[in-house]
């Protein structure tokens, strides 16, 4: 009973990681229309910042300052938060589609820095002994697991409250108003790419400060944790939660990370040990081909309203910076 | 009774809850020249786009020598017999003039295309001249011209223009309404987008005036001209056209 | 020293270059990044893989090289059905996918999410059902020979730039000169227009992810015959191709192949001056500085 119970908190805890990571994403894709395909590098941002911040001082790796969690926390949360600033500002006056490619080249070379720059990021062992909060109560296992759901349901709660606000603010309002209707809102003499990109950099720190708890709370960070798939669990989140929509973002990460736990599950207990990677490598196919179907039947989501997957009129089509000028 | 072309209670819009034609009527005579007017917005362009298949119908039917055509494709109401020239973007600009008569020319049987863009380029010869020419470096009427050729090359029944005098100098306009009166006196049926109600009354043999989505006025050109009404309300001049 | 890589770089630029015509014309003619091209390129691999396999257990005869080469006939035998098969790969995931999206009026980011989920798909599926270990037309090992002083190649490799140079004429022939390419430039330029001037705009569409294909499907088994087969061998050219794309601008062939060796050669020479661990980061440094100095490309039109 006892385990459940911690098995359930630490489940919950981990959802609760890819909830913020799906929040950040949100504000980039659901409120703004902004494609990122390379969560998984910005999350490795996040967690590595906020792991070399915090770990203690350690021979053979540059960094290991021993601050305190909340100190790795929001260093992780900026360090993601300007990358994004970097890559939209490179591509965001252009094609909508280069920021997609942008992002995903950032995220091939996020990978190979983890992997490369051993003296900083531990090479393919990654980084050890990070720092976990609580950590004077570890020898009670439950009590624990309770305190880290709890310190992730305030984070999850903190976050959502402030894009929340953030979306309900006048800023946020011109957020939408771009999406509705950009000729509209240009018209009243707002910049679309300073507004699109600070909201990218703003979902890109929420990303980082998700990424950086995960850190936290797994003890452990390495390169293969931030592969690609990473960004298509948070994506097949949002989609699936509906995007636009906060709490479907929360509900969404919770929803596919239980289906995630649980088809991981069964296939190590239905499969034998030699075919298991033949049937994860399944896994990820149902998992792109459920992306593909939400696009096509239920491009709203399961929760929601989705402004930007909305066909769009005429005017809005017609992407802005004069990209393409016949449709 | 030879209408050529046909529009019955014709609704359309780009949104599907929002009709910009709501129920219009008309009806061309194979041979006609027929000038269609109206205030800005009234759905002038909106209507040669739907009869070309550029705008999703709503309601309605378009009839091409009494054929349905409203549910065929864009691309296979040229092989029909309509050609349709856009008002703006309706040459390629980064081909040559050559090749973008050997475009259009693409739809005729093989051993047609080359005597086809021969007989062009001598009714136009100022793209005779340079046929190596990117389209997109000639001038305002040289481009209407390409874009008219281009349309012509496939020996079209119905040709229909939206607006080619925008933009033109008030001799190149002439000009273009010149060519469009001998394009006419063919044999080739026109139908003619014009803003300016003199202009269009003074080529056209009748003239159908549009307003918010609806057919106001239908009547020969000479009867409408003369309309106390219609020269009060269109005649004015171009503020009151734009007061929609 | 200085030659080498420049012809390692010119072949492994030669496959790049393949791929990246089919991203440049998907790209200008259905106007978005489509992230499923790569797997063009490891379908087109495998493919080729499973019939050269069928067709060297059915007749040895077909497996025994040919001249210099390291593979016997199956493989170009295999290859034809390869190019046909890729290409009937990718007129039904736009079947499926991509034509209904279309249809329904979805934006430009809708198609790319698409392509990103239809990639995913299609390389784990590569992976169910030939593992992840990688695979090899033959096993014949090829002594490179010495061209000129410092400068040794395999008669493969010396194939792969014959066959490159060979298909980048044929397909700028094929845009330039044929009514089919007059087509396809046209619907680029502007779709409705050339719906007006009598192009069948799907007929175009169809042409494209054919031709896309099968260039991605001979790109894909020079590669498997130069280095390996693996599932992921689509997404580490990924990056390459929409850098060389976007480098040699968007809808331009020669410009698509050029960037395309360019990417191979400064990819060649990272490796060897600085280190082949940072080859896969060379992509991104080439695509930023493109974004940053002349993002329309080489031979880009300010934004086609």
């Amino acid at each position: 009973m006892i385990e459940i119970l911690s098995y359930g908190a630490f489940f919950l805890t981990m959802a609760l990681t890819y909830a913020v990571i799906a929040l950040g994403l949100n504000l980039q894709w659901g409120q703004t229309g902004l494609f990122n395909v390379g969560i998984a590098g910005f999350v490795a941002v996040g967690a590595y910042v906020s792991a070399i911040l915090t770990t203690p001082f350690s021979d053979g790796r540059l960094g290991g300052f021993d601050l305190p969690i909340v100190v790795g926390w929001i260093g992780g949360g900026l360090g993601a938060g300007f990358l994004c600033l970097l890559l939209g500002a490179l591509t965001l006056r252009l094609r909508s589609d280069y920021l997609a490619i942008a992002t995903f080249g950032a995220a091939v070379v996020i990978q190979l820095a983890l992997l490369n720059l051993e003296a900083l990021t531990g090479g393919p062992f990654g980084i050890s002994f990070i720092p976990r909060p609580f950590a004077d109560l570890s020898d009670r296992a439950n009590l624990f697991a309770f305190a880290n759901l709890a310190v992730m349901v305030v984070l999850v709660l903190a976050c959502y409250a402030a894009l929340q606000h953030l979306v309900r603010s006048p800023w946020g309002r011109v957020l939408r108003a771009l999406r509705e209707d950009e000729t509209a809102a240009r018209a009243l003499g707002k910049n679309p790419v300073s507004y699109r990109l600070q909201a990218f950099a703003i979902g890109g720190c929420v990303m980082g400060l998700g990424g950086a708890a995960q850190g936290h709370f797994i003890g452990f960070i390495a390169p293969e944790n931030y592969l690609p798939t990473l960004t298509f669990q948070v994506w097949a989140m949002l989609i699936i939660g509906g995007s636009g929509n906060m709490r479907g973002a929360v509900l969404g990460a919770v929803l596919v990370w239980a289906i995630w736990a649980l088809s991981g599950s069964v296939v190590s207990s239905v499969f034998p040990a030699d075919q298991q990677a033949r049937a994860a490598s399944l896994q990820i196919v149902l998992i792109g081909v459920s992306l593909c179907a939400v696009l096509l039947l239920r491009p709203r989501g399961i929760l929601g309203e989705a402004g930007t997957l909305r066909r769009q009129p005429k005017a809005t089509s017609t992407p802005s910076e004069g990209q393409n000028t016949h449709d | 009774m030879s209408d050529i072309l046909r529009v019955r209670a014709l609704s359309a819009g780009y949104q599907p809850d929002m009709s910009i034609l709501k129920g219009v009527d008309l009806k061309v005579d194979a041979g006609e020249f027929v000038v269609l007017l109206g205030p800005n917005g009234a759905g002038k362009s909106t209507l040669v786009k739907t009869i070309a298949g550029l705008v999703p119908i709503h309601g309605g039917s378009v009839k091409l020598r009494g054929e349905e055509i409203s549910d065929l494709p864009a691309h296979l109401r040229l092989r029909h017999g309509l050609a349709f020239v856009p008002q703006t973007e309706n040459i390629f600009a980064q081909m040559t003039i050559r090749e973008n008569l050997q475009l259009a020319a693409q739809i005729l049987p093989k051993a047609t295309r080359a005597g086809r863009i021969a007989a062009m380029m001598d009714t136009f010869p100022d793209l005779a001249s340079r046929p190596g020419t990117r389209a997109g470096a000639l001038s305002g009427g040289q481009r209407q011209m390409l874009a008219v050729a281009r349309a012509l090359i496939v020996e079209p029944e119905v040709l229909i223009l939206d607006e080619p005098s925008a933009g033109l100098s008030p001799l190149m306009v002439a000009d273009v309404f010149a060519r469009l009166k001998a394009i006419n006196a063919s044999g080739i049926t026109v139908l003619l987008v014009e803003q300016n109600v003199r202009a269009g009354l003074s080529i056209a043999s009748r003239g159908v005036i549009l307003v918010e989505g609806r057919v106001a006025h239908d009547a020969p050109s000479a009867d409408l001209a003369d309309d106390p009404v219609v020269a009060q309300l269109y005649l004015g001049g171009r503020a009151q056209e734009g007061a929609q | 020293m200085m030659l080498q890589p420049i012809m390692d770089g010119l072949v492994n630029g030669a496959i790049i270059g393949l791929g990246a015509i089919g991203v440049t014309l998907t790209y200008a003619i259905l106007r978005f990044a489509n992230f499923a091209h790569g797997e063009m390129l490891s379908w087109g691999a495998y493919i080729a893989l499973t019939l050269s396999g069928l067709l060297g257990a059915l007749l040895p005869a077909l497996a025994t090289p040919i001249g210099p080469f390291s593979f016997g006939w199956s493989v170009p035998i295999a290859l034809v059905g390869s190019v046909v098969l890729t290409s009937v790969l990718a007129l039904a995931v736009d079947w499926l996918l991509f034509g209904r999206l279309r249809a329904s009026g979805a934006v430009t980011i809708i198609l790319v999410m698409a392509s990103f989920g239809a990639a995913l798909a299609l390389r784990n599926l590569l992976e169910f059902i030939y593992t992840s270990s990688p695979a090899y037309f033959t096993n014949a090992l090829q002594i490179s020979k010495q061209i000129l002083p410092g400068l040794r190649a395999t008669p493969d490799q010396l194939l792969v730039l014959g066959l490159g140079a060979v298909l980048v004429v044929l397909v700028h022939l094929l845009l330039t000169r044929s009514a089919s390419g007059r087509s396809m430039r046209a619907v680029s330029e502007d779709p409705q227009l050339a719906a007006l001037v009598g192009i069948d705009t799907r007929a175009v569409i169809r042409m494209v992810w054919i031709l896309g294909a099968a260039l991605a499907a001979v790109g894909g088994i020079m590669s498997g015959v130069i280095v390996q087969i693996r599932p992921t061998m689509g997404l580490d050219l990924l990056l390459p191709l929409f850098a060389a794309a976007i480098l040699g601008g968007i809808g331009s062939v020669p410009g698509a192949m050029l960037a395309g060796l360019f990417v191979g050669l400064a990819e060649a020479f990272t490796v060897q001056f600085i280190g082949a661990e940072w080859r896969a980061a060379v992509s991104f440094v080439i695509l930023v500085a493109v974004l940053l100095l002349r993002p329309q490309g080489i031979f880009g039109k300010a934004m086609a």
